[in-house]
This record gives structure tokens, sequence and C-alpha cells, in this order.
């Protein structure tokens, strides 16, 4: 079933500079990897499909809803979106207060709330920061916290740009284990990535933004072994597929465990 | 960098002019009406000062400022007119709604008194860009902090409106209803003024950090990043104006 259906959607901040130019794309449970170049579309298209924006022309169907008739505020209970910016969400003034803004906002109450954000923050590692101001964190843990105050709101769709910069190791970690847990649930999650080999980790779709519009949409596999198309939206493919190319393979590696395990089993039929 | 400032780049001879010369004609312009207290005196300044205005071609960035005015001024009139307590002779009206000749008159000579004023100030903030402004006031020995100062006003309220936006954004985006009607927005904006007001505090320490850094505090000779300007008929403008004022002083006097 579509979670959601985007029809020939454009938009630009000033008129005349098209921004996007005709996105359609339809998504199910997929989990989809969204990659491009800076200044691709990437944040405005996910901004219009929170309601943050509105577009120029086109259609925005969220769960069967017309995004383009709802403010963003009605359409928080459904769809989720983390900021690439931390910065430009945090406004409380300890976490744990932040995380509870938004379930308290979509009519949760406040012990529901607090139960919610507490989960919420143990999920992306963050309990004892709970009691602490969310700008005093560093920049991998404000955007943890950003994280968790989207997750805690429980929103049948997740949209994280860019979730990996600046992350470490157990941020990195984290946030894997959020989208695992969505992918559970059977929830939608879209990534902004400019992490290619996250991307092909961690998604099942790829959509390549190029100048406003979709240049490619298809499995990660698929997608990474074109490297011309990538290369001309200004993309890299991923580490381990490039490894395994220069390795002789022909076929496309997402995963070090791909590598790996064929290179094992060459290794055994050469014996 | 954005910066808050009504500034219209034209080419006029008006823009041409040295700022610090504009805010003298501003001063004068305002001092004039209150040193001869005459209509005529008032009107006169306001026509100049309209004038200014149209060879500066500037009118239709001022017909928003001066629609707010009008409209206040409306007040004025309304109220004088009906309860100027010099009232004595009535034109029209209901009781106890009745114009009055001496309020309409009064009414008259506010409403050319506020309209100089305003007409003055735009004159300066429409064609002067501030950062132009500062300039010129420290290369005339105003410390280069307190040009910092300045500069970061002009700065921070763009700042501030941009930082209202995006926390407007992660609000609405975590349902609060930010849209809608009046009250809805009210409530909405109570909970945005700390956030702002800190973001833009971090913002101007970190600015201040970076230009510590590179050397605002330098005891030195300076230079300047930008060539001295040369502006045209400063002294002709300055005479003029100490001229118009000294006249207007002695006139007060023996009239
Ligand atoms: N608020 C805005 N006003 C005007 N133009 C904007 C605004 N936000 C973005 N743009 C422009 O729109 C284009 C697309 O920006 P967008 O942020 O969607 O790109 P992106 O793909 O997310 O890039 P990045 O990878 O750098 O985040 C850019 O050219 C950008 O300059
Ligand atoms: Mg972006």
């Amino acid at each position: 079933m579509s979670r959601v259906v985007v029809k020939d959607v454009c938009f630009s901040y000033r008129s005349g500079e098209e921004v996007l130019k005709g996105i359609t794309l339809d998504f199910d449970e997929k989990s989809t990897a969204i990659i491009g170049q800076n200044g691709a579309g990437k944040t405005t298209f996910v901004k219009l499909l929170k309601g943050l924006l509105k577009p120029t022309r086109g259609e925005i169907y969220i769960l069967g809803r017309s995004a383009n008739e709802m403010t963003a505020a009605a359409l928080a209970p459904f769809i989720g979106l983390v900021f690439q910016n931390p910065n430009d969400q945090i406004f409380r003034s300890t976490v744990l207060e932040e995380v509870m803004f938004g379930p308290l906002n979509i009519g949760e109450d406040p012990k529901g709330a607090r139960k919610k954000a507490e989960e919420a923050l143990e999920m992306v590692g963050l309990t004892e920061k709970a009691s602490e101001n969310p700008h005093d964190l560093r920049l991998s843990e404000k955007k943890l916290v950003c994280v968790a105050s989207i997750v805690a709101m429980e929103p049948e769709i997740l949209i994280l740009d860019e979730p990996t910069i600046a992350q470490d190791h157990a941020g990195m970690a984290a946030i894997r284990q959020v989208i695992r847990r969505f992918k559970e649930q059977g929830k939608l999650v879209m990534g902004i990535l400019h992490d290619m080999d996250f991307a092909a980790e961690n998604f099942e779709r790829v959509v390549v933004f190029h100048q406003g519009t979709v240049v490619a949409d298809d499995d990660p596999r698929e997608v990474f072994s074109r490297e011309s198309l990538l290369q001309r939206a200004g993309l890299e493919v991923p580490h381990i597929t490039r490894l395994g190319w220069s390795l002789g393979r022909k076929e496309t590696f997402l995963t070090e465990a791909e590598l790996i395990q064929s290179l094992r089993g060459e290794g055994s039929t050469d014996r | 960098m954005k910066t808050f400032s009504l500034y219209v780049p034209r080419d006029s001879l008006i823009h041409r002019i040295n700022p610090i010369d504009k805010i003298l004609y501003t001063i004068t312009a305002i001092a004039v009406p209150l040193i001869l207290p005459s209509m005529a005196a008032s009107f006169l300044c306001m026509l100049i000062s309209l004038s200014l205005l149209a060879a500066a071609r500037v009118v239709r960035q001022s017909l928003p400022v001066f629609a707010f005015v009008f409209l206040i001024l409306c007040t004025v009139v309304l109220i004088q007119g009906w309860f100027y307590p010099g009232n004595q002779t009535p034109l029209f009206g209901v009781e106890p709604f009745v114009f009055h000749a001496e309020g309409l008159m009064k009414a008259c000579r506010i409403g050319i008194r506020v309209t100089n004023v305003v007409a003055a100030f735009l004159l300066l903030v429409l064609t002067t860009k501030p950062a132009d402004l500062v300039e010129e006031l420290v290369r005339r020995g105003l410390s280069p902090r307190i040009g910092y100062v300045l500069d970061s006003i002009f700065q921070i309220l763009p700042q501030m409106m941009n930082t209202t936006r995006t926390i407007l954004d992660a609000q609405r985006s975590r349902g609060l209803e930010t849209e809608g009607s009046l009250w809805v927005r009210v409530k909405a904006f109570l909970p945005l003024i700390v956030p702002v007001v800190m973001s833009s505090l971090i913002h101007a320490k970190e600015r201040a950090l970076a230009l510590e850094v590179r050397g605002l505090h330098f005891e030195g000779q300076r230079t300047w990043l930008r060539e001295k300007r040369t502006y045209p008929y400063s002294r002709e403008i300055r005479g003029g104006l100490l001229l118009v004022l000294t006249a207007s002083i002695v006139w007060r006097i023996l009239g």
C-alpha cells in the first residue's frame, strides 16, 4: 500500500528558480535512501512531505491525506522529520522536556509523554543526559536528541535528514538501531544521506536527486552499480562496492559481509 | 551577510551624499519647525523633505510608512476635531461628534509636523546603507567598538527573523499549531521568545569572539578595507544647513 504519493510536484523559493522540477514518486513501506549532491533539493523535498512548504504545483498525499490542505502541525502525528541541523530544532531547556514536547502536542497526557520520551532516549542511549540542557551536549548527541524527540511521537513515517553527519561509532549504532526498529514495526523510514556506505547497508531502495529531478530510483544494488550515472549526479559509489570492483568482481557488493563471503567462497573453490 | 535595512539601491544624487550630511539634514528638518512654530515653516520643511524623497526615487518604498502614519493621523483628526479644548467654531457633524475649526487646524498642524519628521527620517534611512553610515562615523573618530555594536544591531534583526522561522518550523513539525487564528498565533509566539533571544545572544557572542581573534581591540594604526569614498557637495550642504538653522534662530529671537 502506498504511504506517500507525490504527483508531479514543483517548488521554488523565488519565482523563476525552480528547486524541484516535477517530482513523481510513490513510497510503500520499503525503507528509502535519498541521495544527491549539495543543493539537489533533497531537504526541500522532505519539507514538502512534512507540510512545512507547500508545492507550487502538483499534489502530495500522506497516508491518503492531502498534504496540500493540511498544516504541518496537523500532519505531525503521521510523519516525523529530523532536521539536518539540530540547532534548528532544539528549543527546550532540558533534554527530557525537548523530547516530551512532540508527544504532548499530539495529545499525549504528561505521564504517557514522559514514558515515550524516556523510551526514545533509551533507544538512542541518552538516558543519562535526560536532565541536561540540550545546548550543552556534543553535536552528535544533539542530533540524537532530535532523533529521539521524533521517535517519541511514534509517527507512521520517519524522515531523517543527514542522520550520520558528525556521528561517532556509538551514534551510528544508535541510528541503525532506530532505523531497524521502525522497519520491524512495518513503518516507512526515509533518510537523506551523503554517506553512501550507510545508505547501501541500511536501506532497501535508493532515490537519486539531481538538480531538482529524480534521475534514478531502484534497489541499492541496481543504483550503486551504475557508476557513470552516479558520477553525473556528483556522487560516489560505496567504498565496499569500489573495493569489490578493484578486486576484479563484476557484481555490486553493498556490505562488508557480502564481500567477505564472496571472497571466502572463491577462496574455497580455488583450493 | 544579510542586514536589516530599508535601504533602496538607486542611482541618485541623494544616494551619493555623505551619510553624515544626511543625518545633519534630518536634524535640521526636525529642528526648524521646533524653532519656528509657524505652520508655514513646518509646511515648507515637509515640502522640501518630500521633494527630496521624490528626487531620490524612493517614493514607492516610503508609501507603506506614510500609509501607516496616515492611519494614525486619522484618529488625531477625529479626536482633535471633536474634543480639542479650544474648540469654539462648530463646522459639521451631529452632537456630540461635531467637528470644530480650531481642532481641525490643530490636527492639521500635527499632521504636517509628523509627516515632516517621518519624511526626513525616511530620506536618511531609505537612501543610506547602514554599513556606510557606520563606516563614515568610525572614520570621524567614533570608536570601532561602538561601530561594531551599531553594525550588529542592523544584523541581529534579520538573524532573529531567520531564527524565528526555523524554530517555528521545528515546533510546527512536532505538532504545535502555529497557523490560523490570531489566538493560535499568539499562543505559538510565546514559547518562541526565549529560544529566539537565546540563539541571537549566542550568535552575537560567537561573532564577537571571532572579531576579537581578528583584532577588534587592536590599539595601533588601523587601515580600511574599503577606500575612502569622497562625497559630493559636503561643504555646501553643511554650510547651507548651518545657515538655515542660524537664520531660523535669529528669526525666532527677533520676531
Ligand atoms: N529558504 C530558502 N530560500 C531560498 N533558497 C533556498 C532556501 N533553502 C534552500 N534553497 C535553495 O534551494 C536549493 C535546494 O536546497 P536544498 O536544501 O533542498 O538542497 P539539499 O539537496 O538538501 O542540499 P544539502 O545536501 O546541501 O543539504 C539550493 O540551491 C538552495 O540554495
Ligand atoms: Mg539538505
